[in-house]
């Protein structure tokens, strides 16, 4: 409940900015839709259990799926290279700034 | 395992006909058709065996997960399409050395060994995926032979391409539903043990998408427009796959599956009545071409008509008569296409308005042409006259009410009328009348000889046609599940069929006679379509159609992008909701109550970064969120998760810094109805993406791959930090190509900024006097400085260290790399000089370092068995006992990469901007680049 409600949140926040006219808040509402994504990935292992996935620290039983989690690692550093990429496109020289709308 | 080898030896042929073109040139076709006979006899002398009722078998397990099997049959129907596949390639090997003029000819002869391999491994294919397989590597050959002859071939090619392929989707379709309705794959299997008649509603669905993928490949009407097209091809690739065997794999489709479908309605009906309507249209539209190729491959389109009729009428005795009128137009086919081959090159025309008289000056290829003709028409002794008499017999046999049967036999008659018409039309058109080219004189003989063996063949084949019964005989008992003797002979005798042939021929030679006003009448008789326009305004309205889809999506805006695609999310979603899905109760326990707090500091940072303008109040907002997320990650159980997300959200600011200071200190004004209209959307998505993870998650206990991971992780990979050995490990692969996106994501920073350069930065001032303490840069960094030079060492060495560990506690590749990413950002960012220090630095050469080691891992992988399988050792150094993996190496390379992507972001983005902010702002540096910017608040804009 909580994590679909934070989900919602994260969505709408993200399109709200990816629907703005500087390619600067499209790149941030880019990244919050990742978080939306990931989320929602963790919350399709399940959040019902939440002790950490490393064998010998706690019960097995009460372990959180890590097949999500390793999915999302990685997703989150690609989101970090998609971002940097889409902040050097806001900064180069194609207009007076990052209007997406104003292009030359 | 003959038949392994068979097929091996072509394919390592077509691999080794470029190097006998290199050396030979034109005259490769020699060594290539003396292989194509080795060949041809290796698989005829296991026909004593085949028609003795033992088919020659091999099986391999290939996908054992699927059931799948490399299965190859040699049957009675498979030797036969064998033997015409080896046979009547060898002569069209031979032909090509001297049709073609020299030159370099590697890929024909690459490209017709390469589809005689797929060609017969459609014939022999035991197993539906194989069969397919085959029957798609057939069409790609195809493509490309055509495509071949130049550029004008290129449309007729794409549009057989298009159709074959169509069809062979039917066929995909076919073999997804028997396979999975049967359990197997494996075609006699299927063909003998399956009960067809339990579902007749499943059967005729597979019998429509057989016969579909039959008609395009077999160009039967409305489909049979490709093959004149196709005719742009080179002669011998006419002859070879578009007269004698490639248009004949849909014949043998239906032959193939006839065991299943013989007699039943949905099978008999289409096959009978396209079969007999192609037939016809064929012959009608062969009598009115002028071009001798058009003529005959409209008269491939007909004959292709008359065996698909046969196959459909389904008796014992016409799938013999198809068994045998496949050879007897296979081997008159080819010739009647190799000799106007020879005409076209020697007098330059296949136009019989043109050509006159050859009969005086070319009198061997008349003779040959004649009697390749006669088998066409139907005169005796020819084998076409055989298998003529043969065909009529069992149209008039038709196993129903008798009218049927002699309506069928008066049809057969017309369309056999026809084919005399312009058999003799061809002839007379080519070689009759009054000599014009009187210097033209006879080809070498090893240009004629193909088609000459081929030409006498028809003729010795119908005197002894009897040498064929064992064969065809086979056939039937492979077609039919029944044996009966197929009478092949020359004469039989008195029959309704002899008064059939007699008619026809006297009827055709009338025509012939009355060629002049029949012609004019054909001529006037135009369509006001044709298959080729109809065929190109389908194909263009789809792509228009696609066009205007992806239209809706496309724009440089994602204001245009988004919408589109969020309101047709949202109308599925509420059609989901509409019909219901069914799902499973909740599960109790998800949410905890402190996860409401997050929730809540989640709610109001997203509402601060969207109202907010200011740009850099948006980065610390957006950093807030990511650490909110980070610390949320760390509550559901992945400390792996919430360490990478907290380094992120570090080194994303460090970045955004970089590219902010570039750029106007706030944010562009939007309207305030486009603020509410984008609200109403953003809410929209926001409040279907709830509802949908409320319905799609926490519905199920832990998964069975869960349990699998955490039992499997410590035993197969000696780490315990399961995350970690998922991606280093389990499903490396996964990880390899993320890790490629990362070496992408480098490369283009770097190109885009080596092509077009950045913006230049934009110094703000805070107002205070330049002199006093706020605004002396270079003071106020000291501390920085100082401590970025005792701390950068210490960061990279925690990098080195928690990379080492990762697969026991948090940490590994991905985690290491962006703490020595930190690391980075923080030297960069305390260096007095970053630019050029970090120009020195490696970054894009780390990434693609990484990647090298990552794919060497794996390579070395393959000598344990399998790509990127990790080799997991003790060592014994000093007492002390070292467990490894090579994971680790291939930790590494994700290691770099990072790294190297992190190095670039920084380098490039940076680049410039010291200077930038040393001389005081871009407007005194760069004024001509910048004074077009409406954006006033470069000195101003002060938060």
């Amino acid at each position: 409940m909580t994590v679909a409600i934070g989900i919602g949140i994260l969505v709408a926040g993200g399109v709200y900015l990816l629907l703005q006219r500087g390619l600067v808040r499209v790149t941030f509402g880019f990244v919050l839709l990742g978080h939306a994504a990931n989320l929602l990935f963790l919350s399709a292992g399940g959040t019902r259990l939440r002790e950490a996935a490393i064998v010998g620290t706690a019960d097995p039983a009460l372990m959180a799926d890590p097949l999500p989690q390793a999915f999302v690692l990685t997703a989150i550093v690609i989101t970090f290279g998609v971002t940097v990429y889409l902040f050097a496109l806001a900064a180069s020289r194609h207009g007076g700034d990052d209007d997406t709308e104003r292009l030359p | 395992m003959i038949l392994v080898l068979v097929l091996a030896a072509l394919v390592a042929s077509a691999a080794l006909a470029p190097f006998l073109e290199r050396w030979l040139g034109r005259d490769a076709g020699w060594p290539l058709a003396a292989i194509f006979l080795v060949l041809a006899g290796v698989v005829a002398s296991t026909g004593p065996q085949v028609v003795h009722h033992r088919p020659v078998l091999v099986q391999w397990p290939w996908l054992p997960t699927l059931d799948v099997v490399f299965a190859l049959r040699l049957d009675g129907l498979s030797l036969l399409f064998a033997l015409l596949i080896l046979g009547v390639g060898a002569l069209i090997m031979a032909y090509c050395t001297r049709y073609f003029s020299h030159g370099t000819h590697a890929g024909i002869y690459l490209l017709l060994t390469l589809f005689a391999a797929s060609m017969l491994g459609l014939v022999l294919a035991d197993d539906l995926v194989l069969l397919f397989l085959f029957w798609e590597l057939t069409s790609v050959c195809s493509f490309f032979l055509i495509g071949n002859a130049g550029l004008a071939a290129a449309a007729p090619a794409n549009r057989a391409l298009l159709l074959t392929v169509m069809g062979g989707l039917g066929l995909l379709a076919a073999v997804v539903l028997v396979s999975v309705s049967a359990g197997t794959t494996q075609i006699s299997v299927i063909l003998r043990g399956f009960d067809w008649a339990a579902e007749p509603g499943f059967t005729a669905l597979v019998a429509v998408l057989l016969i579909f993928a039959g008609f395009t490949k077999s160009a039967q009407v409305p489909f049979h427009f490709w093959l004149p097209d196709a005719m742009a091809a080179s002669t011998p690739v006419s002859a070879y796959l578009h007269a004698a065997t490639m248009v004949k794999a849909g014949v043998y489709l239906f032959m193939r599956f006839s065991p299943a479908f013989a007699g039943e309605l949905v099978w008999t009906v289409p096959l009978v009545a396209g079969g007999l309507v192609t037939a016809i249209v064929g012959a009608s539209l062969a009598l009115k071409q002028h071009d001798l190729k058009a003529l005959l491959a409209y008269s491939t389109v007909s004959q292709l008509g008359y065996l698909t009729a046969l196959v459909g009428i389904g008796t014992p005795e016409a799938l013999g008569a198809a068994a045998l009128h496949t050879i007897a137009h296979a081997l008159f086919k080819a010739t009647l296409f190799m000799l106007v081959g020879i005409i076209d090159r020697e007098a330059g025309s296949r136009d019989v308005r043109k050509l006159n008289g050859l009969w005086r000056v070319m009198p061997v290829t008349a003779t040959l042409m004649g009697l390749a003709a006669m088998s066409l028409a139907g005169i005796p002794p020819a084998l076409g006259f055989v298998s003529k008499e043969k065909i009529y017999a069992s149209f008039v046999d038709f196993d129903g009410p008798e009218w049927v049967g002699w309506s069928l036999g008066g049809l057969a008659v017309v369309a056999a009328v026809l084919t005399f018409a312009y058999g003799v039309r061809l002839l007379h058109g080519a070689f009759g009348g009054p000599t014009v080219q009187r210097r033209l004189t006879e080809p070498s003989w090893p240009f004629r000889i193909p088609a000459a063996i081929a030409s006498l063949a028809g003729i010795v084949l119908g005197i002894a046609v009897s040498t064929l019964s064992p064969l065809v005989e086979q056939v039937v008992l492979d077609t039919r599940l029944v044996r009966g003797d197929p009478h092949l002979e020359l004469w039989p005798g008195l029959s309704p069929e002899l008064v059939m042939s007699a008619l026809t021929i006297a009827i055709g030679l009338w025509l012939f006679r009355a060629r002049v006003p029949v012609d004019r009448w054909l001529q006037r008789r135009q369509l006001p379509f044709s298959g080729v326009g109809v065929f190109e305004r389908c194909y263009d309205a789809l792509v228009r159609a696609g066009g205007g889809v992806s239209a809706l999506t496309r724009g440089l805006s994602p204001a245009v992008q988004v919408p589109p695609v969020v309101g047709s999310l949202l109308v599925l979603g509420a059609a989901g909701l509409w019909w219901g899905v069914p799902l499973a109760p909740r599960l109790p326990g998800a949410s905890r109550v402190e996860d409401w707090i997050v929730v809540a500091v989640l709610a109001v940072s997203v509402l601060a970064i969207t109202v907010t303008r200011s740009r850099v109040g948006a980065i610390g907002l957006l950093g807030v969120i990511g650490f909110v997320v980070a610390v949320w990650f760390l509550m559901l159980g992945a400390p792996d998760l919430a360490l990478t997300q907290m380094l992120i959200e570090f080194l994303t600011v460090a970045v955004a810094v970089l590219a902010l200071s570039r750029l106007p200190a706030r944010f562009h004004p939007g309207g305030r109805l486009r603020s509410g209209a984008v609200a109403v959307v953003a809410l929209a998505a926001g409040a279907g993406a709830t509802a949908l993870a409320l319905a799609f998650t926490g519905r199920r206990g832990p998964s069975g791959v869960r349990d699998y991971f955490l039992e499997a992780s410590k035993e197969e990979t000696g780490g315990t930090n399961v995350v970690n050995t998922i991606l280093v490990d389990f499903r490396a692969l996964d990880t390899l190509g993320e890790v490629t996106v990362l070496v992408a994501v480098a490369v283009g920073i770097a190109a885009l900024a080596d092509g077009t350069p950045l913006l230049p930065g934009r110094l703000r001032s805070t107002g205070a006097s330049p002199s006093g303490p706020i605004e002396n840069r270079a003071d106020n960094a000291i501390v920085l400085t100082v401590f970025g030079r005792l701390l950068a060492p210490v960061i990279i060495a925690l990098s080195v260290y928690l990379l080492l560990r990762g697969h026991s506690a948090p940490g590994g590749g991905f985690i290491a790399a962006l703490v020595a990413g930190a690391g980075i950002a923080l030297a960069y960012v305390a260096t007095p000089a970053p630019e050029r220090v970090s120009r020195r630095w490696p970054s894009t050469a780390l990434a693609g370092a990484g990647l090298t080691i990552a794919v060497v891992d794996g390579l070395v992988g393959l000598a344990g068995g399998s790509f990127l399988r990790p080799f997991h050792g003790e060592v014994e150094v000093l007492g002390v006992t070292l467990k490894g993996s090579t994971s680790l190496i291939f930790d590494v390379g994700v290691y770099l990469i990072v790294v190297g992507m992190v190095v670039t972001a920084l380098r490039r983005l940076g680049s410039g901007l010291s200077a930038d902010l040393a001389r005081g702002g871009p407007g005194m540096s760069e004024s001509g680049e910048t004074s077009g910017t409406e954006h006033t608040d470069r000195n101003g804009g002060s938060e």
